[in-house]
């Protein structure tokens, strides 16, 4: 081994390291000043990369349509897709490799609406306002655009946004003479009743596995019983509260209850949604997209599956809390072509992409006008009772979010399996956001 | 001189061949590794246009040893691996003693064993995921029908431990038991015969000179197990996400998450640069106590 001087190889991964930095910020350089330079809404031209997973339909490639009618009103921008991975955390980690490695091979990418702070603090996305003009923003639904918003700055272009629902069986309520529920304790004694007379084997099933989705749930809880994980200027960790501790001790219920199966702590959304549309639980908490499924022709249950807004606690004004999910559209920081893909970012925040991707990706859309338009109200039986939700975002505003969430669903699944009381994961949970939002510990 | 000109002239010429290889392994195997080390001894800062390292400072590794979730994640990586490796060793070498008795079939009984171990492990994860669903799985199906309570195997820290162990178990048994195999067809047939004239029986032909004179192979089995159990990644990915809370969580997850989730390179980095350490101990001392008795044998 006496070929490679040992005492090379520092000398070489500094060197690598150096070249790294200055290449990114050269061309971190050239961009910004490309993008000034280009009136939005100017005849750009080129072709440009989306790093896009898959949403919509499975039947149909929404993305697909979306280029095509993008392409047609806009014939000097070619559109490439190319498959990102459907795991949101997967994605993430290859966005970061790739963009932090300096790579312009593709120009716009799908994010989560949860990573506007992260990406923001990490400089992985090319803050919006040089390219857009400040009124394009206000076509945009209440509230979006600032959960975009990282230290004054728009991260992102919102193309869809996503609500939770509550998921009932219609037959088994009418068989029993039961009403929709608009509490949760309502929900529990329904559920229960629905059991013991042998009508479903399961009352209640939602998404309690250790994950991001454990943390929408749990934030939809402990809203609906007047509690909090973090304070509003995202200094102290507020989680460790009667109101939820109350919230914590009404899931973990619904579980020694046997209204919902032990295994709902590791259910995602998928298995969740399986046991539903197999016709195994009478409620199911889930996304917009459930309601397609469960009375799509892969489900036993089609055609007897009704929605509505999720309930609250008893005492409480309904209904309950959703909280926001949804994806958005960021800009590659390294992107080779900025006008031609401000220029698609800037379409696809438009009335014609919003109206596609509402009817036939049974999303609901983010422009307000397109989201209150008859028709669009009409495509789907959940946009009406979306407009009807009471909305609560997670805590994403912060730079350490992905870390206080991990605090909260790992505490807050310890604490449904029984291994630790909702007490002490609680005051746990409470000890590890402290450290994420200080950026002191894991 | 003559000759030894040549030879050096052979080996001046073998070091052009193999210096490609060299740089491949260089630039994918030795850069990454000092560099993770590097990064785990920095002040890390994230942009769009890179990895950008300055100082030299051990607060990376401050935090870890601050941290409770750390040291769980050790605690679990290692005691996960001692329990798993020792029953893969038992099970491995028990299989491989039987593989070498048989007479008919011994082909394909080991296709048969083998399969588990081509199984790529998220695969095979996601199969015993569906064993241990708390709802649809196989396992809860069993127990119900005999009457007992649904299992939630995965719902529980210890169980779901268990589990993750059995699938691993399941899975690179049959790795060691074919290394124990091999080691058993080479070992020389005279020293049984002799001791069997001897007059020893079978149980101390075994324990006292086919087991000592297996200890080689055995060794590297034992050595590629221990490296593969600490770098415990996709059955707990897969299965469990590190849960109940974070009772699963192995280092090499943990390090993912605080990479990639959490963005924090200088943390990560010393996950990854600690838990090489502590896995490089724990193999040296492995081997030192191995080799002290192979020695013993010997002499």
């Amino acid at each position: 081994m006496r070929f490679i001087s040992p005492r090379l190889i520092p000398v070489a991964a500094l060197a690598t390291c150096l070249a790294t930095a200055t290449v990114g910020c050269s061309s971190s350089g050239s961009t910004t000043a490309a993008g000034a330079a280009q009136s939005p809404g100017g005849q750009a031209k080129g072709t440009i990369t989306w790093y896009a997973n898959q949403f919509g339909p499975t039947t149909t490639d929404v993305r697909k349509t979306l280029i095509a009618a993008f392409e047609k009103a806009n014939p000097g921008i070619t559109v490439n897709l190319e498959q990102a991975p459907s795991d949101s955390d997967t994605f993430r980690s290859s966005l970061e490799t790739q963009i932090a490695g300096g790579s312009s091979s593709f120009d716009v990418y799908n994010g989560d609406v949860v990573w506007p702070a992260q990406f923001g603090k990490a400089g992985l996305a090319q803050p919006l306002d040089s390219y857009f003009p400040a009124s394009y923003w206000s076509r945009f639904s209440p509230g979006l655009v600032s959960s975009l918003t990282y230290q004054g700055k728009v991260m992102a272009v919102p193309i869809f946004t996503d609500n939770a629902f509550l998921f009932y069986r219609k037959d088994l309520l009418a068989k029993a003479h039961l009403p929709v529920p608009t509490t949760w304790q309502q929900l529990q004694s329904e559920a229960a009743t629905l059991q013991k007379d042998h009508l479903v084997k399961y009352g209640f099933a939602a998404q309690f596995d250790a994950y991001e989705g454990l943390t929408c749930d749990w934030t939809e809880f402990a809203a609906d019983a007047g509690a909090s994980s973090v304070n509003p200027a995202g200094t102290t960790a507020t989680i460790d509260s009667p109101q939820a501790v109350q919230a914590l001790d009404f899931m973990r219920g619904l579980i020694t209850s046997g209204v919902a199966p032990s295994a709902t702590t590791t259910f995602q959304e998928q298995q969740s949604e399986s046991l539903f549309t197999s016709g195994q639980v009478a409620f199911l908490r889930n996304w917009t997209y459930a309601y397609a499924d469960s009375n799509g022709s892969g489900s036993k249950v089609a055609g007897e599956v009704g929605i509505t807004n999720l309930p609250t606690f008893a005492g409480q004004s309904g209904p309950g809390y959703s909280v926001t999910g949804g994806w958005n559209l960021y800009l590659n920081p390294h992107s080779k072509d900025i006008p031609a893909a401000v220029a698609f970012m800037t379409w696809m925040g438009g009335t014609q992409a919003q109206t596609i991707i509402a009817e036939q990706g049974g999303e609901i859309p983010t422009v307000a006008s397109v989201l209150h338009d008859p028709t669009v109200q009409a495509a789907n039986p959940a946009f009406p009772i979306a407009a009807k939700n009471k909305l609560n975002a997670r805590p994403s505003f912060v730079a350490g979010y992905s870390k206080v969430s991990e605090a909260i669903y790992t505490n807050i699944n310890a604490a449904l399996t029984g291994s630790v009381s909702p007490q002490s994961a609680l005051s746990a949970a409470s000890q590890q956001i402290g450290s994420a939002l200080s950026n002191t510990g894991l | 001189m003559a000759a030894n000109t040549l030879e050096r002239r052979a080996a001046r010429r073998g070091w052009v061949f193999a210096s490609p290889a060299l740089l491949v392994v260089g630039a994918v195997m030795i850069f990454p590794v000092i560099f993770s080390v590097v990064m785990s001894l920095s002040n890390v800062t994230v942009t769009g246009n890179g990895i950008g390292l300055s100082g030299i400072t051990g607060a990376n590794y401050s935090v870890l040893v601050h941290a409770p979730r750390y040291w769980h994640a050790v605690e679990f990586t290692v005691a996960y691996t001692a329990c798993t490796v020792t029953v893969e060793t038992v099970l491995g070498t028990v299989i491989a003693l039987v593989l070498e008795r048989l007479q008919a079939g011994r082909g394909w009984m080991m296709a048969l064993m083998l399969l588990p171990w081509t199984l790529i492990t998220v695969v095979s994860a996601e199969l015993w995921g569906y064993i241990y669903n708390g709802v649809y799985g196989v396992l809860d199906a069993i127990t119900q029908a005999f009457g007992g309570q649904g299992l939630n195997v995965l719902g529980t820290p210890a169980s779901a431990a268990v589990a993750m162990g059995v699938a691993d178990i399941w899975k690179t048994t049959p790795f060691v038991a074919i290394m124990v195999l091999a080691g058993l067809v080479m070992l020389p047939d005279d020293v049984t015969e002799a001791a069997r004239v001897d007059g020893a029986g079978a149980w101390t032909i075994f324990w006292r000179i086919r087991l000592p004179l297996l200890r080689p192979a055995l060794a590297v089995a034992v050595m590629f197990r221990i490296l593969q159990a600490f770098g415990l990644f996709d059955l707990p990915y897969v299965l469990t996400q590190g849960g109940p809370g974070t009772s699963t969580e192995s280092l090499a997850l943990l390090g993912y998450r605080v990479l990639f989730n959490d963005l924090d390179f200088g943390p990560g980095a010393a996950v990854a640069a600690s838990t090489a350490l502590i896995v490089l101990v724990v193999c040296l001392a492995f081997l030192k106590v191995f080799r002290a008795q192979v020695g013993e044998q010997k002499g």
